[in-house]
């Protein structure tokens, strides 16, 4: 790393700090002693119950096993999401005659959201885990689906061509130039996907979990617990930021070639 | 007249031919670009084609190829139909078609490991063909940070390190600066001596034309047929101020007036 982007990067983070403590300061202002306090809790209690909430339980469970749960429905909704949306995307991008038959089908069911999913959800499946699954499958799956399908689509046709000459077979073609051509696509749509899915796991939670950062929050309106609420809210962006860190860090491990400068 | 002269045209015939192309005609809708062309190549010639701006010859090459389905007509590639697969070829278009998810080497190296060559043989000729386009120092580099004339080295490079029995070529030098244009020139004629592969190579720069074919093609405007044959037979190496290459190239320039 040079000088200069050393510097960069303290600059960066002095002022991500910089701009934290600005947050906390005009939150503690704010509450203390006007009406707004009394139905919103200052920044000191709210970070000692998220610390205490570790290891103590808030329902059944601690915390950490609340973000487990939903980290969990997350993960077997967006994987499986996903493998459908690639495996999808690619056939459609790749042969017509799959394109032609599931584009309007798929082109109707997308403009809903997988929130929309949840009464027919809990209607088909119950209320148990298989709801959840199908609705954080329904939120993400079609991002990956549509870039996948435009990246496998959209294959430089000279490159094909390029490939053809120098006499590789369709199964060639197909590994060693539309799929790696279609993998930033692919995640980008994986990247969409995965923050659909999370914001999906939270709607499915609080309409139907007992266990879950999502039923923390309505946890705590239930209970008029504010505080409650707001340490959920703090676990929910934290692991938002997380996974879309990792995912990013993905991405930069699997295309360095495309994002690699000089 | 000069229709009548045409046609008598349309069939070339060489002895010894590798490649015979016969009737080859394509449409694109109701457009004909191709007008039932016919010429064959002989083995190892230096086959230069070329023709007005937009008169198709890229539509002609990619239909020689089978990149494009030809409405009609024929092509033999040592008495078979062309097969890509099956026979050594290398197309070396005009834009630059790297592989951008592979560095320089890795790009290279592109046909030979689909023709699946043992790797001594690939390294082998990985190096005697990126030391050629003097990319050697840039083995690890990925396309995005070479420049254009590097690319289309890289492309080129890929193409001569299969050693094709036929080496297709698009204007691949048109976008190079003068000095390389001529390096890879000359390159691609010791290439050829040495290797005795076929070659057709596209171009609209006659002086290019002149310089390095045994034979020059001239084509007509769409729809496009053959003009004109025109045996090239100065002595090599050529010296692109002699007498004899000005008043070939004088005449080739010619023939593709269309004003």
């Amino acid at each position: 790393m040079s000088k200069q982007q050393v510097r960069d990067k303290v600059s960066t983070i002095l002022f991500a700090m910089l701009s934290v403590c600005l947050l906390l300061l005009v939150w503690q202002l704010a509450v203390s002693g006007t009406t707004l306090g009394k139905m919103f809790p200052k920044p000191i209690p709210v970070f000692q119950k998220f610390v205490e909430s570790l290891t103590v339980p808030i329902g059944q469970y601690t915390l950490v096993q609340h973000a487990v749960f939903s980290l969990y429905r997350v993960f077997v909704g967006f994987v499986s999401g996903a493998v459908v949306g690639v495996i999808l995307g690619i056939a459609m991008g790749r042969i017509p005659v799959i394109d032609a038959i599931v584009k309007p089908i798929f082109n109707l069911i997308r403009p809903i959201p997988g929130v929309a999913w949840i009464p027919m959800a809990i209607l088909w499946f119950g209320i148990g885990e298989t709801t959840k699954y199908f609705i954080i499958f329904m939120g993400g799956f079609a991002n990956v689906l549509l870039n996948t399908y435009a990246g496998a689509r959209d294959v430089d046709k000279q490159l094909i061509g390029a490939a053809q000459m120098l006499g590789a077979n369709r199964r060639q073609i197909f590994v060693h130039i539309v799929l790696p051509a279609s993998v930033p696509y692919i995640f980008a749509g994986l990247q969409v996907s995965l923050s659909t899915s999370w914001m999906a796991v939270l709607a499915a939670e609080m309409v139907c979990a007992q266990e879950g950062v999502g039923y923390l929050i309505t946890g705590g309106m239930n209970s008029g617990n504010t505080t409650q609420i707001l340490v959920g809210m703090l676990a929910i962006g934290l692991i938002g930021l997380i996974l879309a860190t990792l995912m990013r860090y993905a991405e930069k491990r699997l295309c360095s070639w495309k994002i690699r400068g000089n | 007249m000069g229709q009548a002269q045409a046609s008598a045209q349309t069939k070339i015939t060489q002895p010894e031919a590798i490649l015979n192309v016969d009737h080859l005609t394509k449409k694109f809708g109701d457009l004909l670009v191709l007008n039932d062309i016919s010429f064959d190549v002989k083995k190892g010639e230096f086959l230069c084609i070329v023709g007005p701006t937009g008169c198709g010859k890229t539509t002609f090459l990619n239909s020689l190829t089978r990149l494009y389905k030809a409405d009609d007509g024929k092509i033999l590639f040592e008495g078979e139909e062309i097969d890509p697969q099956k026979h050594d070829l290398a197309y070396i278009f005009q834009e630059y078609s790297t592989m951008e998810w592979l560095n320089v080497e890795e790009n290279i190296r592109f046909g030979l490991k689909v023709k699946g060559y043992p790797k001594e043989l690939q390294n082998e000729r990985v190096e005697k063909v990126i030391k050629m386009v003097g990319l050697d120092a840039y083995r690890k580099y990925y396309p995005r940070q070479l420049s254009a004339s590097m690319l289309q080295r890289v492309v080129i490079a890929r193409g001569f390190a299969v050693e094709p029995k036929l080496l297709l070529m698009d204007e691949p030098y048109g976008q190079l600066d003068l000095q390389l244009k001529y390096k890879l020139e000359d390159e691609l004629l010791n290439l050829w001596q040495e290797t005795g592969t076929t070659v057709i190579f596209i171009t609209h720069n006659i002086e290019e034309a002149v310089y390095l074919s045994d034979r020059i093609l001239v084509l007509t405007n769409k729809p496009t047929k053959v003009k004109k044959e025109m045996i090239n037979n100065l002595p090599r190496p050529r010296k692109i101020s002699s007498d004899d290459f000005i008043n070939l190239r004088n005449e080739v320039t010619e023939l593709i007036k269309w004003w």
